[in-house]
């Protein structure tokens, strides 16, 4: 690990402060559990650090109002147990406690969560590979190599590395929003508008200016959320990234008739990936084994395989089928 | 805990013990066979308590005064040599006190391979030359007043290479296959009658080409080393199977006497065959601490353990099984390629298994050696039978649904039940039959629908039901045991064992403390064992191939036998050491005992460092240990992940010298055995060479989520022959067929015979 | 807030003062190092493992103000002033060991010993979350902690009873 100095905020104008003085490439730590590991890799190589683990004010927790209001501070697996994020949204409760391990979802923060970077071997496992990503312009070692893992869908001449997370995959589906300070702004940035393809930068994977904090974290209430679920499809049963996942909600109206539908894929895609098409599908249809798996062909008629990767669509679409199959159970009627 | 046990009492006459040097006490298998009330409750794994508060020392948890830490540097090519070498902004860095790239001649010397009569995971020394044999081959050493400084300054050391070609897949461009019976001639092919003739001719034909991934043992204790020069002399605290190969390995590559040299690994942190060898990081770790002149200590970072280690070599395996109508297997021919180094030949024998696991008259085996460029594969947990079961018991599995059979009575059918088929010689016990006719009673299999895909849950998830067996060598090797007793009172005796053998979890304390209180009738907590340790007498010769076990106990059991008779007891059944002891001046005696057959001349081996298990053929008989696995599958409706919520597994192991430890054994290798079918395979890009799955993450080992019922049952019979305590071999046996038992049971519940493994969702969905 | 170190040469030493089972202990760490190390080669408290140093494993599971964390990601000086509680810390002040750590005997869950510290503090943890409603979820919760030799089955019955005796 490069050597780097290391400034403890205790408030979060204390941390923008820092954050902005700090200089080039100075990056915030959080849980840790990204950061903290990619600069033992040597893949982050900050010359400084502002630690904002101790700043009180990011961990608030709020669900009295119009919306869900999570501190972007807060710990993943509190966010994950929360009775309230239990109860009216499954799947972002589920996309969390399938995440990691509980020491890990113990450290990591729903904030810097957003944020985890890919965990594409040839990007973690160093200077032995090409991979612009890391290295801008030195080529990307995954598209004609072992690309199991890899990107079905955003990839790009440059970069099919899959976003590894869950927890934005649930967000996005349920268009939450990101409140965001720097030194001179103040602004609310959808979601949706956080991640990016990798295009021809695949180093650049957010639209957060390098002297902007996530400080909390905005979901709408609606009655989606009480139907839905988030199913992740691994190697294993637990404690591995996703093949596939699914986030999806839905609400039903008298006879049966799907009136909100929302579904994004995660672990297919270079960020998470949200489906209008395969939503646009049910709307007005019965939840059947047919409709939902033709939702789940909709979800993946662009994607794109490459050469270890293919079987991924054939799952993904029932994964998609079998977590509609599941928050039918949940939705409203 | 009881502290008395008198599960002797009743212990007839001695019968002759084959192959003991010294005669052991009279506790012989034959008296226990005959008796199974003896049995009683047996202590718990003695080292626990320990375990639990986190108080065992393993190779890195010494932290000697004035300790360094080193780190190595690794290739990042895949073939070829260093050119240049800048360490300026490596020695840079604070606290660094020795950047150890290339090492002059005559500082260091390549030890040879274990397995060409000398010590070493390979025989191939990194660092002694300008060669890069394999992508994450270490290259360079970096000794610092601190991890985080070692750490730091081995990132900055910078290496200019040249490339050469590599090949690093058994299909690749560059590699050379070569038949093993050529190349290393101890080695020979096993033939038994015409196989071809008689599978040409045979009314029913199985064909067909089973894959196996490279695979890494993986133990959770890394490869650690913590060295010490004490003025001439040589410590090494390192968590090994194999102090003495690590002791004349060092003292071999520094050109100094192995008596300068000493080990410790009282226990390792799993080793799995891992840590059967001389380490190659030891060799430049020492001579750097000697230029430091400070004690170091080396983690190798988990990542290069994956390039440090040996690992299960990728295998193709090409199978023909001829059968009769009625299922009589007449004829099998087992061809197998399988990877090893360009510096090493790593001896196969994958048809040890093959060709004795039923009554087949007509076998041919042959083995092909495949270099690539890597380092050289070794014997992670059941080697070969692992993934030679998974050829033969899918292909047996194949016969039976051909033949409209059930797979348990087709096995049956063809047991061999007294005699080698390759010998010609009896086994010296073989209850593989009850193994499956307690394993079917306790897994129900009666209720089993054969047809495929006619077992399902009521939600539709398919149910598959599956079964193999399994079998390992019952090896031993020499060991030597030291006795020493002495009065702690009237009522209390202290026992200290110094013996041949290492601890890794197996439960080899527990095993030996339970001899000695049964034996002796002195109390657990009163029993000392040292293993693991080369200050004493014992040369720590290797635990490895399943002896441990086999070999430590009947030294033991010399021992205590030479302890009643000096003592003037009565050579058998229950005795009162602490009152016979009492006010007597301590007892020293040793014992030792070899395998059977085994010529003095291995005393001389052993002592020279090298390795001398023996078995399963020994002159008069073969011996190995049998398993016989259900499996249940259950794969779900939409998804298909595939799920082993139960398996019944028995043993015959022989005597089962500690229950608690052995059945925790089979348990663990039952999940070896579900983590190398459903989890683990190494990847490899042709184009870097190396593995590119070099993390716990990439290479997934089980977690407790994947898990569920394991029954484990011991058949417990003593063998009669194979040493005086009756003990046969447990910790390999017991993954051997699991692979084929779930494949046969994805088989029943979907139709879908996959011979590659790992079998992963891509393959039934 | 502290000030900022220049980022060119070594950074200097961060003067850490946190508890450790109960007891002050006071450091002078590298910013860099982990809380691993730093219990393991600076404060001799060795029955911390490492077995991946990436959060692969858990075997370097420690408590960070009563909750579990994998040491190796824990950068040492984002527990200053916190409490960390090791393997060491676990038993009674008279040796007696935890109920925990007897149902690890009791059940046999372990065998090389190596995971078995880690093992026990998640498994502390996971009764002290109430993660114990069945063996499913013990299964799932204790998923963070590798096993090699395959002692799954152990611990999740030492956990099990544990839990029921104790109430969790």
């Amino acid at each position: 690990m490069r050597p780097f100095a290391y400034t403890a905020a205790r408030t979060l104008g204390q941390a923008v402060e820092a954050l902005a003085d700090g200089g080039p490439g100075t990056k915030v730590l959080a849980g840790g559990t990204t950061l903290y590991d990619l600069m033992k890799l040597r893949i982050e190589n900050p010359p400084a650090v502002i630690d904002i683990s101790r700043v009180s004010e990011l961990t608030r927790i709020d669900t009295s109002g119009a919306e869900l209001v999570i501190g972007a501070g807060a710990r993943m697996a509190d966010v994950a147990e929360h009775p309230v994020v239990r109860r009216d949204y499954p799947a972002l409760s589920e996309s969390l406690w399938r995440a990691a391990s509980q020491q890990l979802r113990n450290m990591a923060t729903v904030g810097g969560n957003l944020l985890q970077r890919t965990r594409c071997s040839y990007f973690r496992g160093g200077s032995a590979f090409p991979c612009n990503k890391r290295e801008p312009g030195s080529g990307c070692s995954a598209i004609d190599g072992i690309d199991r893992h890899h990107a079905l869908f955003g990839g790009s001449q440059s970069c099919i590395a899959t976003y590894p997370g869950d927890w934005a995959v649930a967000l996005l589906a349920f268009d939450a929003k990101l409140d965001v300070v720097g030194p001179k702004t103040r602004r609310t940035i959808a979601l949706a508008d956080l991640h990016v393809e990798p295009g021809s930068t695949p180093q650049r994977e957010h639209t957060l200016a390098a002297d902007e904090i996530i400080v909390r974290i905005r979901v709408p209430k609606t009655a989606a959320g009480r139907g839905s679920t988030y199913l992740k499809i691994r190697d294993r049963e637990s404690y591995a990234f996703a093949l596939t996942s699914a986030a999806v909600g839905l609400t039903i109206g008298r006879r049966g008739v799907i009136e909100q539908s929302r579904i994004a894929l995660g672990g297919v895609a270079t960020r998470p990936w949200r489906v209008p098409a395969a939503e646009q599908s049910l709307i007005g249809e019965q939840l059947t084994e047919a409709t939902a798996r033709r939702a789940g062909e909709v979800a993946f008629a662009g994607a794109k395989a490459g050469h270890h990767n293919g079987f991924r669509i054939e799952l993904g679409i029932r994964t998609v089928t079998e977590a509609l199959m599941i928050a039918r159970t949940r939705a409203t009627r | 805990m009881p502290t008395r046990r008198n599960f002797l009492r009743g212990a007839g006459a001695a019968t002759a013990l084959v192959g003991v040097e010294t005669v052991g006490s009279p506790l012989t298998a034959a008296a226990l066979a005959g008796d199974e009330t003896l049995r009683q409750p047996y202590a718990r794994r003695v080292d626990a308590r320990d375990k639990v508060r986190g108080a065992v020392q393993y190779g890195a948890d010494h932290v000697p005064a004035r300790l360094t830490h080193a780190v190595p540097v690794v290739a990042t090519i895949g073939k070829g040599r260093v050119v240049e070498f800048d360490t300026t902004a490596a020695e840079a860095v604070p606290g660094v006190r020795l950047v150890l790239t290339r090492i002059p001649p005559g500082e260091l010397r390549s030890a040879p391979f274990i397995m060409a009569g000398g010590f070493a995971v390979q025989g191939y020394q990194p660092m002694t030359s300008d060669r890069v044999a394999y992508r994450g081959q270490m290259i360079a050493l970096v000794v610092a007043d601190t991890l985080v400084a070692a750490t730091e300054a081995a990132a900055l050391v910078t290496a200019r290479y040249e490339t050469e070609p590599f090949a690093v897949t058994l299909d690749a461009d560059g590699t050379e296959t070569l038949l093993q019976a050529t190349v290393i001639p101890r080695f020979p092919d096993t033939v038994m009658g015409d196989a071809d003739a008689a599978y040409a001719t045979s009314p029913v034909k199985l064909d067909a080409t089973y894959d196996g991934p490279p695979q890494h043992a993986m133990p959770i204790e890394l490869l650690a080393s913590t060295v010490e020069w004490q003025g001439e002399n040589l410590i090494v605290r390192e968590s090994t199977q194999n102090a003495n190969a690590v002791r004349h390995g060092v003292a071999y590559e520094l050109g100094i006497s192995a008596d300068r040299v000493e080990v410790i690994s009282p226990s390792a942190g799993g080793a799995f065959g891992q840590k059967n060898s001389f380490q190659m990081h030891l060799g430049p770790l020492a001579l750097a601490a000697r230029r430091v002149g400070r004690p170091v200590k080396l983690v190798v970072p988990r990542t290069q353990t994956f390039h440090a280690g040996s690992f299960r070599p990728a295998s193709r395996q090409r199978i023909r099984l001829g059968a009769d109508r009625s299922g009589r297997m007449l004829a099998a021919i087992h061809e197998i390629d399988a990877q090893t180094s360009r510096h090493d030949l790593f001896p196969m024998q994958y048809t040890e298994l093959t060709g004795r696991m039923y009554d087949i008259p007509d076998f041919r085996g042959r083995h092909q050696l495949v270099r690539t460029d890597a380092q050289t594969p070794g014997y992670m947990r059941a080697p070969f039978e692992h993934i030679a079961a998974f050829a033969l018991e899918s292909s047996v599995d194949e016969l039976a649904y051909k033949l409209g059979k059930d797979p348990v009575a087709l096995r049956l059918a063809n047991d061999a039940p007294t005699t080698d088929p390759i010998s010609g010689h009896p086994f010296t016990s073989r209850h593989l039959a009850e193994c499956l006719r307690r394993g079917a009673d306790r897994f129900g299999w009666v209720d089993r629908r054969p047809g495929v895909g006619s077992m399902r849950a009521k939600d539709g998830t398919l149910i598959g039901w599956g079964v193999a067996v399994g079998a390992y060598k019952a090896a031993t090797a020499p060991a030597t045991a030291v006795l020493r007793a002495e009065s702690l009172g009237r009522r209390r005796c202290r026992v200290t064992i110094t013996v041949d053998g290492h601890e890794m979890g197996q439960g080899i304390r527990t095993a030996i403390t339970n001899l000695i209180t049964g034996n002796l009738g002195v109390a657990t907590e009163d029993v000392v064992v040292v293993v693991g340790d080369t200050r004493g007498v014992p040369p720590q010769h290797s635990t490895a191939g399943s002896w441990g076990t086999a070999t430590a106990l009947p030294a033991i059991d010399a021992a205590m036998g030479k302890l009643r008779e000096q003592l003037g007891l009565r050579p058998s059944g229950p005795i009162d050491l602490p009152a016979a002891m009492s006010g007597r001046a301590p007892v020293e005696l040793q014992a030792r005992t070899k395998a059977p057959g085994q010529p003095d001349d291995v005393w001389d081996r052993v002592a020279a460092g090298g390795a001398a298990g023996a078995g399963p053929e020994y002159p008069a008989f073969t011996s190995m240990s049998y398993i016989a696995h259900f499996v249940e599958v259950r794969i779900e409706p939409r998804i298909r992940r595939i799920r082993v919520p139960r398996v019944v597994s028995v043993a015959d192991c022989g005597r089962v010298a500690s229950p608690v430890t052995a059945v925790s054994q089979v348990r663990g290798g039952v999940i070896w055995g579900i983590g190398a079918t459903l989890r683990e395979g190494g990847e490899v890009d042709p184009r870097f060479g190396g593995f590119l799955s070099a993390s716990l993450e990439d290479y997934a080992l089980p977690v407790n989520a994947d898990i569920g019922d394991i029954d484990v049952s011991l058949i417990d019979k003593p063998d009669p022959l194979l040493n005086s305590v009756g003990v046969k071999s447990l910790g390999e046996v017991s993954m051997v067929g699991v692979a084929p038992a779930i494949a046969n049971a994805v088989w029943h519940a979907t139709g879908r015979r996959v011979r590659r493994l790992p079998i992963r969702i891509e393959d039934v969905i | 807030m502290d000030n900022a170190l220049p980022a060119a040469s070594a950074p200097a030493a961060v003067d850490l003062a946190f508890t450790v089972n109960g007891s002050p202990a006071k450091v002078a760490v590298d910013p860099r190092e982990s809380l691993l190390d730093v219990l393991r080669e600076r404060l001799d408290l060795t029955g911390t493992k490492k077995g991946c140093d990436h959060g692969q494993c858990g075997a370097c599971t420690v408590h960070v103000d009563g909750r579990r964390v994998v040491s190796c990601l824990t950068a040492a000086v984002q527990v200053d002033g916190r409490a960390v509680t090791t393997i060491e810390g676990v038993e009674g002040p008279d040796g007696e060991l935890h109920p925990l750590q007897q149902a690890f005997i009791d059940h046999d869950a372990l065998q090389c010993g190596y995971c078995t510290p880690g093992q026990v503090m998640s498994g502390l943890a996971c009764m002290a979350e109430g993660h114990t409603r069945d063996d499913a979820e013990i299964r799932e919760y204790m998923s963070g902690n590798l096993c090699r030799c395959g002692a799954y089955a152990g611990i999740v019955a030492a956990i099990r009873e544990t839990a029921r005796r104790t109430g969790h």
